[in-house]
């Protein structure tokens, strides 16, 4: 563990404090803890979509933000389509780095290490042989997927490691798609 | 009614050792036991099984180990003999066949209601263990009915289970002795791993536990531990006690033939669904042993000690099937049995009064729940010793301490 003074100079722009105040009062109040977030999606043309995000709820109440963001998804020419957007399967991609790379940084305060550079480069193993039900035996998704990190920190080797799997056994992202969860789909 | 000064619940190590102190303080108790002395150890451990610790760290109350054998792993007869040996030394205050049902506070302390009738005394302690009850997940209960099922409580020996392939769920020391054995036995096990450490038996020409006592780590107070919660829920150490000394771990389970698994995340359509998170289980536990080595090498350059031990190592890192199995088909695949080896808990539900936290464990200060009732033997109550044969000495001493305070404050009152 570093000392107080070498924790106080590092700076990876995350509010730890804040963080650890809020699991502090989760243990007196679960309840506060139970949200629900959202998206909703729009049918642009062929296969391209419009989702946005803006409300949730949590701490008990309905929350607002200062935006609303939206993210364009459609396919590449290769799946003859007019690529307006990311594929979905490459958002997910996306949102498990964004998540675990989020991770790295407020460990790392936590920690006291110094961040300088983190990438995080994802693959997914797809055979599209599943979503055009070619092959009833071959899964839709990603039969594989792989991160690599590359991280410049005032850290050792094994310090780094340390980051990269603890943001693994804290990532929201990495657990929806590690583990299987219930999802159930109605036409309203 | 008589009224007691003290009420002992539990006759293992924990009961014994309180029972000694109290003798020792004069203070006037009675020792009850819902089966016999040393009940947990006579009825609900597998028949191979021997103690995780060495023989030096197996110290009864007043019966420090005399054996031949200081550095090797008792079986649970032995300790048996030696607990029956360590109860006639004293004079133990021991009622038998005495299930406590119910403790509630009374006119003059604590009322505590047993199927033999009811007892008062002016303080009570807690000593029935951590382990006495299975901890089992939720999807426990979405198994296919038909299939047997066991958990490391009740499991005895390989010949008794059902014929086809076992799976085992959990790899802390429990889970992987179980998967150990059944591989040797013949049968295919199927393990699944989610939150796990690694340790090896042995480093440097020494018992880990050796080195774990020299660096102080088997000692440190609760107070100076940071997170003392989340210590307190930390998997036990993966140990194996054997005539031999031989490393417990998911490498030396693979080379037996036992295929690995994720964590088992649930139970649908008679198929077992594990997380494809393995990988990142592995790699904290292969960190975390890396960390402890090199603590136990700097400890040993610092002591000016490294030419008398053989040279550092390191353990190869855990080797993870290149495409993990994501689920088991009970049915397809034939399994015969499933064995739970998820953990334990203590059975502390006699206790009506309100001294739990939301996840219904019990609150206390190193043992010290409120005036003169006190709890032993939980996974590092005061130290990490607490949950170890001999550390329960050091424990009893310190809390019959505090109670015989709290008798004293009583009685000034």
């Amino acid at each position: 563990m570093n000392l107080q003074g070498e924790m106080r100079a590092v700076d990876n722009g995350v509010n730890t404090e804040a963080l650890m105040g809020a699991r502090a009062t989760l243990e007196e109040t679960p309840a506060a803890g139970l949200f629900t977030w959202r998206a909703t999606c729009d049918w642009v043309d062929g296969t391209h979509t419009r989702s946005s995000v803006e409300g949730f709820f949590g701490l008990g109440e309905e929350q607002t933000r200062t935006r609303r963001f939206t993210f364009d998804a459609d396919h590449p020419p290769q799946f003859a389509a007019a690529d307006n957007g990311a594929t979905p399967v490459e958002m997910v991609l996306s949102a498990l780095a964004s998540c675990l790379t989020a991770g790295v940084a407020a460990v790392a305060q936590h920690r006291g290490i110094q961040l300088h550079s983190v990438t995080a480069k994802v693959e997914g193993d797809m055979d599209v042989a599943g979503i055009l039900g070619v092959d009833p035996d071959v899964r839709n998704g990603f039969s594989a997927i792989r991160v690599v990190f590359e991280i410049e920190a005032e850290a050792t080797g094994d310090e780094i490691a340390a980051l990269v799997a603890q943001s693994q056994k804290r990532s929201a992202v990495f657990d929806i798609i590690a583990n299987p969860g219930t999802v159930e789909v109605s036409a309203a | 009614m008589k009224t007691l000064s003290a009420i002992v619940i539990g006759a293992g190590q924990c009961g014994l050792a309180m029972s000694r102190e109290l003798t020792w303080r004069g203070v006037d108790h009675a020792v009850l036991d819902r089966g016999r002395l040393a009940n947990s150890w006579r009825d609900e451990r597998w028949d191979s099984l021997r103690l995780l610790t060495p023989n030096w760290m197996n110290g009864l109350p007043g019966l420090p180990y005399d054996g031949p054998d200081p550095d090797g792993y008792m079986t649970s007869a032995e300790l048996l003999g030696r607990f029956e040996r360590a109860a006639a030394n004293g004079a133990l205050p021991l009622k038998t066949r005495t299930r406590v049902l119910s403790v509630r506070p009374g006119t003059a302390g604590y009322a505590v209601q047993t199927d033999q009738g009811q007892m008062q005394a002016r303080a009570v302690v807690i000593a029935t263990g951590a382990c006495t009850l299975p901890d089992l997940p939720e999807c426990a209960s979405d198994l296919p009915p038909m299939l047997h099922t066991t958990t490391a409580l009740h499991y005895k020996r390989p010949e008794v289970l059902p014929d086809g392939p076992v799976l085992v769920v959990g790899a802390s020391a429990s889970g992987l002795q179980i998967a150990r054995e059944l591989a040797l036995a013949g049968r295919r096990v199927i393990l699944s791993v989610g939150t796990h450490l690694r340790l090896p038996r042995r480093y440097r020409g020494a018992d880990i536990l050796t080195w774990m006592e020299a660096l102080g780590l088997l000692r440190m107070p609760y107070g100076e531990v940071d997170d003392i919660d989340r210590v307190r829920r930390t998997p036990s150490l993966t140990l194996l006690g054997s005539d031999e000394p031989r490393a417990l771990d998911l490498n030396a389970l693979q080379d037996m033939g036992v295929e690995i698994a994720g964590r088992l995340q649930a139970v649908r359509d008679d198929r077992a669904l594990f997380s494809g998170g393995l990988v990142a289980h592995v790699q904290v536990a292969d960190l975390k042993l890396g960390r402890l080595l090199d603590t136990i090498d700097t400890w040993i350059e610092t002591a000016g000690i490294a030419g008398l031990a053989p040279p550092p190592e390191r353990p190869v890192p855990t080797r993870v099937p290149a495409q993990p199995r994501l689920g088991l088909d009970f049915d397809a695949e034939k399994v015969g049995s499933v064995i739970w080896a998820t953990g334990y808990r203590p059975d502390h539900g006699f206790l009506r009064m309100p001294v739990f936290d939301r996840h219904n464990r019990i609150r206390h200060d190193g043992g010290r729940v409120a005036r003169g009732l006190y709890v032993m033997g939980l996974p590092y109550l005061r130290t990490r010793q607490s949950s170890h044969i001999a550390g329960a000495q050091d424990d009893a001493r310190a809390l019959a301490a505090s109670l015989f305070a709290d008798l004293a404050r009583a009685r000034a009152a």
